[in-house]
């Protein structure tokens, strides 16, 4: 049993950061119809701009006089750079092929995914960069199952995100119009929503999470690299999918579960399949519902 | 007709640039293979200036009679076996005579194929797998210690030094670390320690929490954690720390490299790996010290042993007075020098014997710590 709660909030952690990878992918493919596969990479710049912000605090000694201060400004900043750096990317390789074929906007956002990868590697170097990892190094022991600090706070500030992202998009007005662009592009027009502008905010919405992510999965595995942003990007597409793509209490879902599937595949069976579990479920869960678990139709929920 | 003449015209003329390459002289041409991207960048860049600093040295003492210089062909192979063989590929093009290399196990191994086929002596600074040099190849050499050693005396020293009595291993299914994995196990069953569970993660994993809750529930004495390299390996104890994992963690000799304490820092604290002993006193490693620390920085995993197979291949060269493979062969195997990091004497097999100690993790020093035939230093 207590071999089953740890597990159990092991995956917890590790969904989450996925969900929150998700939601970029869903949120972009709700309004655009793109899959933007440049996405893993704001989440691995995310890691790098909060490894440099946090490197440099803990440089000049804030760090241990102010954690809460550094961290939060670290996240700021993060999530602020990928947000433009997301803007940016959408302006210069997606915009203009918005008008041609679907495919095209495909490849052009691989190629900016090899582009930003390599960008980092290039300006970053090849090595791993080391977070600085005295923050939040304590734990809670409950006989044999452990909860560490560090765990609690990607956990509550994951579920904050989720939480304040489901508001934005439910309940204000600049939710009801990136779901009104979501479903009808030309009808959201006619009453005065520009189009651009929410297709730009969903893009910066989607990496300033993913950014969050980056720091977090930073600060819990202890350093970032620049190749970083594949696999997870990978995972989370397939969480955003599991869930119905374009759907975000979906890949909210689709993450928890990939997360889940993972870590209970590793811990009761194997540790070596435990990618081939997490695509398992995603494979029969598509075959027998194709449109994902929450199905991508549902206009209400769909950004 | 007319168009396929041409056209083989065309291809002899693309050709036509690797058949000067191969034979304009006057330059001797050696190549190094190491991962110089990816996870294992660091510890390939460490291979690479080991063996550029060899050179350097040896062209300060006089450099190659009847060559006006050496030149360096640093190949990346990412630890991947395909970018390994089209890395050897490429050194045979630009017509190395000897090459340095690879780190990863399952890089050299197929690459000293392609390498071998054209006769290139080829000398591994850190593949310690025992196929390496035990499939029979001609030219195949090695400077560090063989798998089938450094197991058996992982094995001792968790019994004696550590008075293991339960064990639980993980591997990452390289061929490297999978091969020690499994010689560990066998070993240290022999040795009486009993194996409660030993697990296989993959080649680049970050997240370790499922396997390492299983370890913990398990609680044996000792973990032993083979993975290649020491970036999981730090994200591996980081983990294993915050889960509050009690058994002792033993690693192995590729996780010898500073950047460990660096990504794991107060979590590698007092964790223990076998390496290759190193005399730090001999004139031959502080001269090497002098010359590499100011450059590049601390001394760190295969640099030296790099260094140390570079200059075997020179000084073998030397003595040949030809680039004639055989006759470079015969040269390697009558070495018997000090080298930096050991006393370089190569067999008939290609192999120069192992010297695994244990080694414990002080602050951000690896300190030796026991030897398999008298027990703790000190």
């Amino acid at each position: 049993m207590e071999y089953f709660i740890q597990q159990l909030i092991n995956g917890i952690t590790l969904g989450g950061m996925y969900a929150l990878i998700a939601l970029g992918y869903t949120m972009v493919y709700g309004v655009i119809q793109l899959i933007n596969f440049a996405h893993g990479e704001f989440f691995a710049a995310g890691g790098y701009v909060g490894a440099i912000a946090l490197g440099y605090f803990s440089g000049i000694g804030y760090m241990d006089s102010h954690p809460v201060i550094c961290l939060t400004a670290s996240f700021a900043m993060a999530m602020a750079y990928c947000a433009y750096l997301a803007i940016g990317v959408e302006k210069i390789a997606y915009k203009p092929l918005r008008k041609e074929s679907r495919l095209a906007a495909l490849l052009s956002a691989l190629g900016m995914s090899i582009f930003l990868s390599n960008g980092m590697m290039l300006t970053q170097g090849v090595y791993d960069k080391v977070y600085p990892s005295e923050l939040f190094q304590g734990r809670f022991d409950f006989g044999m199952v452990t909860i560490s600090y560090l765990q609690i706070m990607i956990v509550s500030l994951t579920a904050c995100l989720l939480i304040g992202l489901n508001l934005l998009v439910f309940r204000t007005k600049i939710g009801m119009a990136m779901r009104a662009t979501a479903q009808d592009k030309t009808m959201s027009a006619l009453v005065a929503i520009g189009s651009n502008r929410i297709i730009s905010l969903t893009f910066a919405i989607g990496a300033g999470l993913a950014a969050a992510a980056g720091i977090m999965y930073g600060l819990y595995y202890g350093s970032v690299r620049y190749d970083m942003g594949f696999v997870p990007g990978i995972k989370a597409f397939a969480a955003a999918v599991l869930g119905g793509i374009g759907n975000i209490t979906g890949a909210m879902i689709g993450g928890l579960i990939i997360g889940m599937v993972e870590i209970f595949g590793a811990g009761y069976i194997s540790g070596e399949y435990k990618d081939v579990f997490a695509f398992i479920i995603l494979i029969a869960v598509l075959y027998f519902k194709p449109n994902g678990i929450m199905g991508e139709n549902i206009d209400d929920t769909r950004v | 007709m007319k168009k396929r003449i041409l056209s083989i015209m065309a291809m002899g003329l693309i050709l036509v640039p690797f058949l000067f390459a191969t034979v304009s002289a006057k330059t001797l041409k050696i190549g190094s293979m190491s991962p110089l991207t990816g996870p294992y960048a660091s510890d390939g860049t460490d291979i690479k200036n080991g063996v550029w600093t060899a050179i350097k040295v040896f062209e300060e003492a006089g450099g190659m009679p009847g060559y006006d210089k050496i030149e360096f062909f640093p190949q990346d192979t990412a630890c991947d076996p395909r970018q390994a063989v089209a890395a050897a590929n490429k050194l045979l093009n630009h017509g190395v005579v000897g090459v340095v290399g690879a780190y990863c196990s399952s890089s050299t191994i197929p690459s000293s194929e392609v390498l071998d086929e054209e006769s290139i002596p080829m000398i591994t600074p850190a593949s310690t797998h025992q196929d390496v040099t035990d499939r029979g190849l001609e030219y195949m050499f090695r400077m560090c210690g063989r798998d089938d050693d450094q197991a058996p005396a992982a094995a001792k020293f968790m019994k004696e030094a550590l008075g293991a009595k339960t064990m639980f291993i993980v591997d990452d299914k390289t061929t490297y670390s999978q091969g020690l994995a499994d010689g560990v196990e066998k070993a240290s069953k022999a040795l009486g320690i009993k194996i409660l569970g030993h697990e296989h993660v993959n080649q680049g994993d970050k997240d370790f929490s499922a396997i390492l809750t299983m370890a913990k529930q398990k609680n044996a004495d000792v973990f032993y954690m083979s993975l290649q390299g020491y970036s999981p390996a730090a994200m591996m104890t980081l983990q294993a720390k915050r889960l509050g994992l009690k058994s002792q963690i033993v690693t192995q000799d590729a996780v010898f490299q500073p950047k460990y304490m660096e990504v794991a820092k107060a979590a590698s604290e007092g964790v223990y790996l076998t390496y290759g002993f190193t005399d730090p006193t001999t004139p031959e490693y502080k001269a090497f010290e002098e010359r590499y620390v100011p450059k590049y920085g601390k001394i760190a995993a295969y640099a030296t042993y790099a260094y140390d197979s570079a200059t075997a291949l020179l000084k073998a060269i030397k003595a040949a007075g030809s680039t004639e493979p055989a006759k470079i062969k015969a040269q390697l195997l009558k070495l018997d020098y000090q080298g930096v990091a050991k006393r370089v004497k190569f067999r008939a097999n290609g192999d120069s014997g192992s010297s695994y100690i244990a080694f414990k993790v002080v602050g951000d020093e690896f300190v030796p710590y026991w030897e398999p035939a008298n027990g703790l230093i000190k």
